[in-house]
């Protein structure tokens, strides 16, 4: 086969794809106007330097954005596709929004990431940021906005919370520089578990096993408990992050929301403060989120606590594959004009049964191209000679003169004349 | 047939004679011999080596591409294409330790003293003619704003009015020292190696290059050694940012070129009476002193002025209308504009196509390779944003722009089937079995500013000066 015409890692949605695209998106947007958030959109371009300082970015994710000068960039300073929308969105909120007490903002859109091979290079996501003085509650409604979001898609999402705090406070007191932390985070996501022995050996009074303590899924907030009783004396920073997982672990479990709690979970976004989520759909990652309280204080705005999540709809379009057929668009009537002359009056019958509500189509040529037909399984009219003929059961055939009465007959509704 | 590819310029004479020690004596390359096809002495075309000169920083493309199995160049190069673009097939093999340079960013004396003190820049303008390690270098350090000057040459001349840090090439500190700059960070240990194409490397025997380099001890070296490893700074620590600097300067700044357009430059600056002194010189005086009072005179590659004139670092700058013309394909929004026509320095700006090529036409050219089912077509080009330009206008359709440092002549046909190049009395053309198929514009050399510049007298003093040396010129 030759080679495809379409870029490298790009997708073209069918029909089908769109649909359950749309699916995933209306049922985000309801559960997010039912707790109070307004949709947003942000620029597909925006400037590189936002992405790059420290806290940002990681510098993994920094390698795989699509940066260039714009037409106008002549001073030399980069603008890149979008690669992450929470970032974004925190500009956009201080820029625009800053000095409301609280933002509710949800949006879908795309972001684009450079990947190996064929892999997806723009992603779309279904993303919620909540920018305000709102912890924990607002930790606790963003999960429960996405496992509703996925309920609604008749999808049961299992919940695992994290806090890249744990670790941070660990290699922090271990010494270890910026960029020598992310290298050991990244490692450990990787289930390099000698990297948690090097963290170990930095950190000698710390006897109980890194590898042992940190790599359990925890499943009530006892086991943080028990993290805190292991680690606390050696890593007092270790407790800022406990307390923050327990407040919002205790409040799921009082409303009978199960989840697992994974010290190690986030990797790539180096601005997540607090408690991170994820979500998982039968094995696979379907989104997550958690707080970045230095974000928007990094973009140049005041120092503001906030969070936000992302669901990943291509992930989740996946999944609803066989669990509903997609929305039928077929065509309910077909206009065939017979010949040139007569366009016009099948045009003016189309017009009339889209203003009865009907799914049309206009024909020229009476018989069409089978082709052609095969798509258009809807009733026929023919339009010829100034009349319209219709074929009715057993192949007996109606002529009328007047478009309302057709449409009276064909939508049984009568509309337009 | 092995393709090899040498770089032309200083690395020619000790690389002929290492070759020729290892008996890979190439006909005419340590000579400088004009010709950018050689033949490598007692090997047969058909069975042996086949080898092209290049620029340097055009080989690690080349080889990526696929259109040379073997080459040599520094490093340096190599490293500025994979750090952008990590996944070309292109393997350096060994250090050949020839040419041996650091890659170094330095910043101007008196805007920071060390690495930590960039973070506390409003925006780090950075030039360099290593774009992408420059690029890298930024991210790696965390930078929260900073600003690329991807230049032609002459980084080193751009601090400290025109540029915060240069990275630039150096053989050691006190070279940097000697530019006035201060040595940041070392960023690579430089030197010449034979870099390798992938899939060359994995199906095709390479033998009779690999193994006389090999056994003659030319391969002293690997990455094993840690030459050739790019270094990468720390992120730096946030710290409070000073204020942006404040707009507006006393002199009037005039940048004249080097290169190929010096020439035209002096014989224009002497008919409006304004000579410069150690301008005319080689090497030039980078910042010559000013006949006028109030202006101040510095001498940068002619590809660089229209970006300084646009982002206000420069008033006037005297340069090429095809540097001109590249700039404005990039950047059509851009505020600079020609605002005197020297009338010296004609050449026309063609498209040009191998001699045996049945075509009158760019169109019977375009019909002729399409019929051939040539995927797309091959365009070199010194002005990548020009090519692109007429490619696009032209309705190419699908087409590939390799951006090349020179040596043009030598790419058609088997690595180009197009070459946008400059053009004078065709007689070079004709030596390398090219001609001309179309015709872009004729360029001159000119004078360039901003459009929205308001002159004050000294700025109308110089513009009148160069008017009446315009309208003296030759060609008038």
């Amino acid at each position: 086969m030759s080679e495809s015409m379409r870029c490298r890692g790009m997708t073209d949605m069918l029909p089908e794809d769109t649909m359950r695209f749309r699916r995933v998106e209306e049922a985000f947007r309801q559960v997010c106007l039912g707790w109070g958030y307004a949709e947003v959109r942000t620029p597909t371009l925006e400037r590189l330097h936002l992405f790059t300082a420290a806290g940002t970015l990681s510098p993994q994710m920094l390698e795989r954005v699509y940066s260039f000068l714009d037409w106008d960039g002549w001073s030399g300073e980069r603008v890149v596709l979008r690669p992450d929308s929470t970032i974004p969105a925190a500009r956009l909120y201080t820029e625009r929004l800053a000095g409301l007490p609280a933002a509710k903002l949800c949006y879908v859109q795309n972001v684009f990431r450079f990947a190996q091979g064929d892999e997806s290079r723009e992603d779309w996501q279904c993303g919620v940021e909540l920018i305000g003085d709102t912890q924990p509650q607002g930790d606790v409604e963003l999960i429960l906005m996405a496992c509703e979001t996925l309920q609604a898609l008749g999808l049961s999402a299992g919940v695992k919370l994290s806090d890249p705090g744990i670790l941070r406070a660990i290699l922090v007191k271990g010494g270890f520089s910026l960029p020598e932390q992310i290298r050991l985070y990244d490692r450990v996501l990787d289930g390099d578990l000698a990297a948690l022995g090097e963290v170990q050996e930095r950190v000698p009074g710390l006897s109980p096993s890194l590898s042992g303590l940190l790599t359990v899924e925890g499943e009530a907030t006892e086991y943080l408990d028990n993290l805190r009783s292991a680690l606390v004396t050696e890593v007092p920073e270790i407790a800022r992050p406990l307390d923050e997982l327990s407040a919002v672990s205790r409040v799921l479990t009082q409303i009978g929301v199960s989840h697992r709690i994974a010290p190690l979970l986030v990797r790539n976004f180096e601005y997540y403060t607090g408690p991170v989520f994820h979500l998982d759909v039968a094995g696979r990652k379907v989104g997550g989120g958690g707080r970045y309280d230095a974000l928007i204080s990094l973009v140049g705005g005041d120092t503001v606590p906030a969070s936000g999540f992302a669901l990943e709809i291509d992930q989740i379009a996946a999944l609803l594959t066989a669990e509903a057929a997609p929305e039928q668009a077929a065509v309910n009537i077909v206009c065939a004009a017979a010949n040139g002359l007569d366009l016009g009056a099948a045009f003016a019958l189309a017009l009339a049964l889209r203003a009865a509500g009907r799914r049309v189509a206009v024909m020229a040529g009476a018989s069409g191209s089978s082709r052609h037909r095969a798509v258009l399984a809807g009733r026929q009219v023919v339009v010829a000679g100034g009349e319209f003929i219709l074929s009715g059961d057993g192949g007996k055939e109606r002529r009328l003169t007047r478009v309302a009465d057709v449409v009276r007959a064909v939508a049984g509704s009568a509309s337009g004349g | 047939m092995i393709k090899l590819a040498l770089p032309a310029g200083d690395l020619r004479a000790p690389l002929a004679d290492l070759l020729a020690g290892a008996g890979l004596r190439v006909e005419g390359y340590g000579e400088g011999s004009r010709s950018y096809r050689l033949a490598v002495r007692g090997r047969s075309a058909s069975g042996g080596v086949t080898v092209r000169v290049f620029r340097e920083k055009d080989i690690p493309i080349q080889i990526a591409l696929g259109n040379y199995d073997l080459g040599v160049c520094s490093i340096a190069w190599v490293r500025e294409m994979q750090v952008k673009f990590p996944e070309q097939p292109l393997v350096p093999l060994f250090d050949l330790k020839l040419g041996p340079a650091q890659i170094y960013a330095g910043a101007a004396l008196s805007a920071v003293t060390g690495l930590p003190g960039l973070a506390s820049l409003a925006t780090v303008r950075i030039a360099s003619d290593y774009p992408n390690l420059a690029e890298a270098f930024a991210r790696a350090a965390r930078l929260p704003a900073y600003r690329i000057q991807a230049v032609w040459g002459a980084a080193e001349a751009y601090p400290p009015e025109d540029a915060d840090v240069a990275v630039i090439a150096a053989a050691g500190e006190d070279h940097l020292r000697d530019h006035g700059l201060t040595p940041l960070f070392c960023l690579l240990e430089s030197s010449a190696w034979l870099i390798a194409n992938a899939g060359a490397l994995a199906r095709k025997d390479l033998g009779p290059v690999l193994g006389p380099l090999v056994s003659g001890g030319a391969a002293n070296g690997g990455a094993a050694n840690g030459g050739g490893v790019l270094r990468l700074p720390p992120p730096l620590a946030a710290a409070a940012r000073g204020p942006l600097p404040a707009p507006g300067r006393a002199a009037v700044r005039l940048a004249v070129p080097d290169g190929h357009q010096q020439r035209h430059a002096v014989e224009a600056l002497r008919a409006a009476g304004l000579e410069l002194p150690g301008y005319g010189e080689s090497p030039a005086l980078r910042r010559p002193p000013s006949p006028l009072p109030g202006v101040e005179v510095k001498v940068i590659r002619p590809h660089d002025m229209p970006q300084l004139i646009a982002t206000g670092e420069l008033d006037l700058a005297i340069t090429g209308r095809d540097c001109l013309n590249e700039h404005l394909y990039s950047f059509p929004a851009s505020p600079v504009e020609e605002v005197i026509d020297l009338q010296r320095g004609q050449y026309n700006l063609s498209a040009v196509v191998s001699a045996d090529l049945p075509a009158g036409t760019i169109d019977e050219a375009l019909d002729l390779w399409r019929s051939a089912g040539r995927a797309a077509v091959r365009i070199a080009a010194e002005f990548p944003a020009t090519a692109d330009h007429y490619a696009r206008s032209r309705h190419f359709w699908r087409y590939q722009i390799i951006p090349i440092a020179g040596a043009s002549e030598g790419f058609v046909p088997e690595d180009a089937d197009l070459l946008i190049e400059g053009t004078e009395t065709g007689k070079t053309l004709a030596e390398n079995k090219l001609k001309v198929i179309d015709l872009l514009y004729r360029s001159t050399t000119c004078v360039i500013a901003r459009k929205d510049s308001r002159p004050g007298p000294v700025l109308k003093q110089l513009l009148g000066a160069l008017r009446r040396a315009a309208g003296a010129a030759p060609g008038v």
